[in-house]
């Protein structure tokens, strides 16, 4: 299902825990991730070899439900775009890609979402539109009928707490897939968790729960 | 001995454990294993001699905000918050699951104050299922300036002795390593009415984010790191104490499981390993019936605190 993840673990000693990657593609039996060296994981990751083993664990987590009949729009800022690449290849040409990053060099992953009509920003100007990814999506909703669209969003925090303002007035439907340190994945520690606004219960784990959230039920 | 019937004689793992029969001495350890439903998809939570709830307290706890786990690179810093659903609510809609299997349990309980243990361990009614109860003493006690109640010998016996007089369930005394003599602790907790001891809780610790120079952890140390702490624990407790000791700390492979064993633990508990393999715990099962065959060992209880004659 579009959204669900895995959890990788690596080669060697240096890394103790798994690490979580979206699934970005499948085909057959192979499947896809992206990443960006952020860390101690991701920088061993790029250094792996072709053919060298690493063990998988997934699919996990719920992942995006898709509204049939809706306009999609899918949202996506800086290597967020890995957590709805598969989403919006299942949705081809029925969804509108908006993609958000800092310069050009990271615009060029926009050949990831060649079969879907993609907008594409940066913050730098140096590619396409200048500015944030919730700018550039603001004055692309106001053409539609808004009560049949859906919107999925992946990115930073401070994206998603845009991305929640801009849609605050018409609480449009909005599911975005979040991002938090794990150690287990299976929803077994609780380590993983987002706030939502359940009273009862408000802490939610990523792995179990999510990792897609309805927008209206986060605390950002 | 049956073999090479393919047919595995029964009880080769199997122990008793404060008058109840396991099939075998493995256990998650307290928090590792969610509400046990979770790991299903895996394999079957049975195939645990016994499990271990999450921490319940008296009324349900929201848990700590995040970052709640930092990996190092022998272990793991966590600081969950004892996220639960409180234990009304754990007997009412997660105890089925291990009554449906006929599958006992130990029920890990916490409080912040000597009543809130009492009253919490008053709630839970005794239950052919329920192996015992286990006192996680590594919470602060608000009403003491918030030292920890297993840091203290006073407050150890004070508190289990209080609990001990509510509940007829068993009582297993869950100890902290941050001590300076851990079988001062120990022996506290027994003359105090402790029936067992799990030996021990994660170790206190802290992160430093140097990129962004500042604290963005301080919680409990898990994982390998702390397997020769706990090793230490058992074996000393275990030497000292006339009660049974469950060993619990960075256990790995059936080598870290036999090691325990040898050091005097009667049963014990997984957990950090399990996030890094989720097959840890059927491995260790499998892993130690391997040995105790290849051994010719009748059981399990022939190793037992063999390291100390």
């Amino acid at each position: 299902m579009p959204g669900q993840f895995v959890m990788a673990r690596l080669p060697g000693n240096e890394v103790f825990l798994r690490r979580p990657f979206s699934i970005c593609r499948t085909r057959g039996r192979d499947i896809g991730i992206m990443y960006k060296v952020v860390g101690r994981g991701t920088g061993l990751l790029s250094s792996i070899c072709k053919e060298e083993e690493m063990l998988l664990l997934g699919p996990l987590g719920k992942g995006f439900h898709i509204t049939e009949g809706a306009s999609h729009f899918i949202v996506a800022g800086g290597i967020g775009l890995a957590g709805v690449l598969m989403l919006a290849e299942r949705l081809g040409a029925r969804a509108r890609v908006f993609f958000g990053c800092g310069t050009r060099t990271e615009a060029a992953l926009t050949g990831e979402v060649a079969g879907n009509t993609t907008a594409i920003c940066t913050l730098d100007g140096t590619y396409g539109f200048c500015g944030s990814v919730i700018d550039l999506l603001a004055k692309n909703l106001q053409e539609y009928h808004k009560d049949s669209v859906e919107i999925y969003a992946c990115g930073p925090d401070g994206m998603l707490r845009a991305l929640k303002s801009l849609l605050e007035k018409e609480r449009l439907p909005c599911q975005v897939l979040v991002e938090e340190r794990m150690a287990c994945g299976l929803g077994l520690c609780f380590g993983c968790t987002k706030k939502t606004l359940d009273e009862k219960e408000p802490y939610k784990r990523v792995c179990k729960e999510g990792p897609v959230f309805d927008l209206w039920e986060l605390c950002l | 001995m049956q073999r090479g019937t393919g047919v595995r004689p029964m009880g080769t793992l199997s122990v008793d454990l404060l008058g109840t029969k396991l099939g075998n001495p493995i256990m998650n350890a307290s928090g590792t294993l969610g509400y046990g439903r979770e790991i299903e998809p895996l394999w079957r939570v049975e195939t645990m001699g016994a499990y271990v709830t999450k921490g319940l307290s008296l009324k349900p706890h929201h848990g700590n905000p995040t970052p709640r786990v930092w990996e190092e690179r022998c272990g793991m810093i966590n600081s969950i918050g004892l996220q639960n659903v409180g234990v009304e609510r754990f007997f009412k809609e997660y105890f089925s699951f291990f009554q449906r299997k006929e599958m006992p349990i130990i029920v890990n309980f916490f409080g912040f104050t000597e009543g809130e243990y009492v009253r919490c361990a008053a709630a839970i009614k005794p239950d052919r299922l329920i192996v015992a109860l286990e006192m996680n003493l590594s919470c602060p006690n608000i009403k003491e300036g918030g030292i920890s109640f297993g840091k203290e010998a006073t407050m150890v016996k004070s508190v289990v002795g209080k609990v001990k007089n509510v509940t007829n369930i068993p009582l297993i005394a869950k100890l902290t390593p941050e001590v300076s003599n851990i079988v001062e602790i120990a022996q506290a907790a027994r003359e105090a009415g402790a029936d067992a001891l799990t030996l021990v809780n994660t170790m206190p610790a802290a992160v430093v984010d140097t990129a962004n120079r500042c604290i963005p952890i301080r919680g409990g140390l898990s994982g390998p790191a702390l397997k020769p702490v706990a090793l230490r624990a058992v074996y000393d407790c275990a030497r000292a104490v006339p009660i049974p000791v469950i060993g619990a700390g960075g256990i790995t492979d059936v080598t870290d499981a036999l090691a325990f064993f040898m050091a005097g633990a009667k049963a014990i508990q997984i957990g950090t390993a399990t996030f890094v393999d989720p097959y840890t715990i059927p491995k260790i099962i499998k892993g130690l019936n391997t040995y105790l065959d290849a051994r010719q060992c009748s059981g399990i209880k022939e190793i037992i605190g063999i390291a100390h004659e």
